[in-house]
């Protein structure tokens, strides 16, 4: 029958089964590369994994300037990268989506061109970024607030004009609120959930194209560290960090969603 | 496919895709592609079998295929024009002029200079276009056969400045280009030349045709970077106040383009074939290219297939990248005691010291056996004349 509920021990099993399909689909695939060519390193084997950790664990620099080892600072530089991009990417976003949701001249000037470039994918506008916002660490910045901007100011402006009814508007005006007071303490307040789950949607955007540009620039990074080792064929290193992103990514979803279900559970969901 | 568009997407699917089976299908099915792949390379080699060795000829039969991988660069967009000009057919299961001749099926792949090195290591390509540096690191786990030098770098390979006049003024400063390949063995290499240390000159990874770029449209951030032509050419033209400070003009005979077959791709049927077309095709194209009638036509046919470079500019690059033009010439450098003995000891140690390799494979010049091979057969047998139903 259609959507017959299961037991929880068995949805807990199977998902481990998942995962331990996945895994025996690798060895085997690694085990017949390596009858194939002993030296291949493209489907490393539990050995490559090691050496895989061993090299992107050990410390960097010298001894009397220790620097940490690649994978902290790859993680670091990419995270903060994304924080920062997100940071500055959310506000703008917010801002002129909220403007946009309340005064109709704001909407009748930003809507149409923003929809229009929300609708370009934003790697396909990479290169023209690039002579916008130039190549230094900055740039990481403005990659990725530019690129979920569009799509969030857009999704932002359609909450803060949905949503917020006019009725709660006038009754705020009745009571003798100010524009202000109405934008922050209603508006505002009441799409601040719809906001944080645009957060959600958009790290993974985000993170699609702020490691396109590390694949193209910079010293350090996920998406620099992911081509560099590709490059020289050590894919033991490029699967761990896969697996570290589809983690991190995983922990950052569920942190958010609790996050907002906490704070605001009259929401739902 | 690529392996790095599969890592690519599937990074962002993580992200997108919430359930924990979806996460787990997605990650299954990329597998399940790279499983495939490599599966195609062998149902390739199967359907090669059923093709000849070389000696007697079934045309009825279709021609084993074989893969070359090539980017933009003087002597390898050769290729590019040699499909343009009907010698191959990039596509498989056409054949051009020379496909046809050789009976074997020639599959172009066209991609960046450092994707072509990973086409190889993953066994994606049979046969890349590829300098005497850049392979040292995929021959470790791919033995491969370098089977025809193609050029070598004379200026082709070269550090340009903005704002910065000498080398004491470029010390402590980024030069920005491909991290670990020719262009910072060459960086490295000539500073060593020029008595500095190259500790003291920070290199630091750009995709060459962003970090051109950068510098044409005056990015403040990117004073020095380290590229090869077109490259090198494009930003002279394009930045007035850009400043050429070093190239490779200061290291002859180092730097080698060459292509380079992998030794499993030569031992299937028709791999030695597939050789002979490839050594056939470069010099039919560069005896057109020093033809007076059709000469400067080629010429500008690579330039157009290479960059926006008109004649002059690409008298130019052929003279930055002298080209071994026939066999005699390539003999000439492989058999050289300087090259076997000097160069390429040398060029592999200074990998390994300055990080540019991990680990440097066995190289040999007369035998098959080591992991970086180079085989001078080929070349003997075309300067002999070779034609395929006497060979």
């Amino acid at each position: 029958m259609i959507r017959r509920p299961i037991p929880r021990w068995l949805v807990a099993t199977l998902s481990l089964v998942g995962f331990a399909i996945l895994i025996g689909l690798y060895s085997w695939l690694s085990i017949r590369q390596t009858q194939k060519n002993p030296e291949q390193t493209i489907l490393p084997s539990l050995s490559g994994f090691q050496a895989g950790f061993q090299k992107i664990l050990k410390p960097q620099g010298s001894e009397t300037s220790p620097k940490p080892a690649m994978l902290w600072s790859d993680l670091g530089a990419t995270y903060l990268r994304l924080f920062l991009g997100m940071l500055v990417g959310v506000i703008l976003s917010v801002m002129v989506g909220v403007a946009m949701g309340a005064y109709r001249y704001v909407e009748a000037l930003l809507s149409p061109a923003i929809s229009f470039l929300s609708k370009i994918p934003p790697t396909a506008m990479m290169p023209v970024y690039f002579v916008m916002v130039g190549t230094d660490q900055k740039m990481f910045t403005a990659m990725v607030a530019l690129g979920i901007f569009f799509t969030m100011a857009q999704s932002v402006y359609q909450a803060a004009r949905k949503d917020v009814s006019d009725d709660a508007i006038n009754k705020a005006y009745t009571l003798g609120a100010s524009d202000g007071e109405i934008i922050l303490d209603v508006m505002f307040r009441q799409i601040l959930p719809r906001i944080l789950d645009n957060i959600r949607l958009q790290i993974g955007p985000a993170m699609v194209f702020l490691l396109a540009a590390e694949m193209l620039v910079g010293g350090q990074g996920m998406g620099y560290r992911i081509r560099m080792e590709s490059r020289i064929l050590n894919l033991s290193v490029v699967y761990i960090y896969l697996v570290i992103l589809g983690t991190s990514g995983l922990l950052m979803e569920w942190a958010l969603l609790n996050f907002r279900r906490k704070l605001f559970p009259w929401f739902g969901e | 496919m690529c392996r790095f568009n599969h890592a690519k997407v599937s990074v962002g699917r993580f992200f997108v895709h919430t359930s924990w089976i979806g996460c787990v299908l997605l990650s299954a099915g990329m597998l399940l592609t790279t499983g495939c792949d490599g599966k195609s390379d062998i149902s390739g080699s199967s359907t090669a079998a059923t093709g000849v060795n070389g000696t007697s000829l079934n045309p009825s039969s279709k021609p084993p295929v074989f893969s070359l991988a090539w980017s933009e660069y003087p002597s390898w967009s050769v290729f590019g024009v040699a499909a343009e000009q009907g010698l191959i057919d990039e596509a498989e299961g056409k054949l051009g002029d020379m496909e046809k001749k050789w009976n074997v099926d020639i599959v172009l792949k066209q991609t960046d200079y450092d994707t072509c090195i990973q086409f190889y290591g993953a066994s994606q390509a049979d046969a890349v276009c590829i300098t005497n540096m850049d392979i040292l690191g995929p021959a470790n786990s791919r033995t491969a056969v370098a089977i025809l030098p193609t050029s070598t770098s004379d200026g082709a390979d070269a550090c340009i400045t903005v704002g910065i006049d000498d080398l004491d003024g470029l010390a402590g400063k980024a030069t920005f280009g491909l991290e670990r390949s020719v262009s910072q063995y060459a960086f490295e290499r000539i500073l060593t030349l020029k008595g500095k240390s190259p500790k003291d000159f920070p290199f630091q990874q750009m995709d060459p045709s962003l970090a051109a770029t950068a510098m044409q449209t005056g990015d403040a951030s990117v004073r020095s970077i380290m590229v090869w032509n077109p490259f090198v050419l494009q930003t002279l033209r394009t930045q007035k106040n850009a400043k050429l400070l070093f190239d490779s003009t200061a290291i002859p005979e180092e730097i080698i383009d060459m292509v380079v077959v992998a030794k499993d791709a030569l031992d299937r049927p028709g791999g030695k074939m597939f050789a002979m077309a490839v050594l056939d095709t470069y010099y039919e194209m560069n005896r057109r290219l020093a033809d007076p009638a059709k000469g400067n036509d080629t010429l500008i046919a690579i330039g157009a297939k290479f960059s926006n470079l008109g004649l002059d500019d690409m008298k130019l690059v052929v003279e930055q990248t002298k080209f071994y033009q026939n066999p005699e010439a390539a003999l000439k450098l492989l058999e050289s005691q300087k090259f076997q003995k000097e160069t390429m000891p040398a060029v592999a140690q200074f990998c390994l010291e300055h990080g540019i390799c991990e680990k440097n494979p066995t190289v040999s010049f007369d035998s098959l056996d080591a992991q970086l091979n180079f085989d001078l057969s080929y070349l003997k047998a075309i300067r002999a004349g070779a034609t395929p139903s006497g060979n």
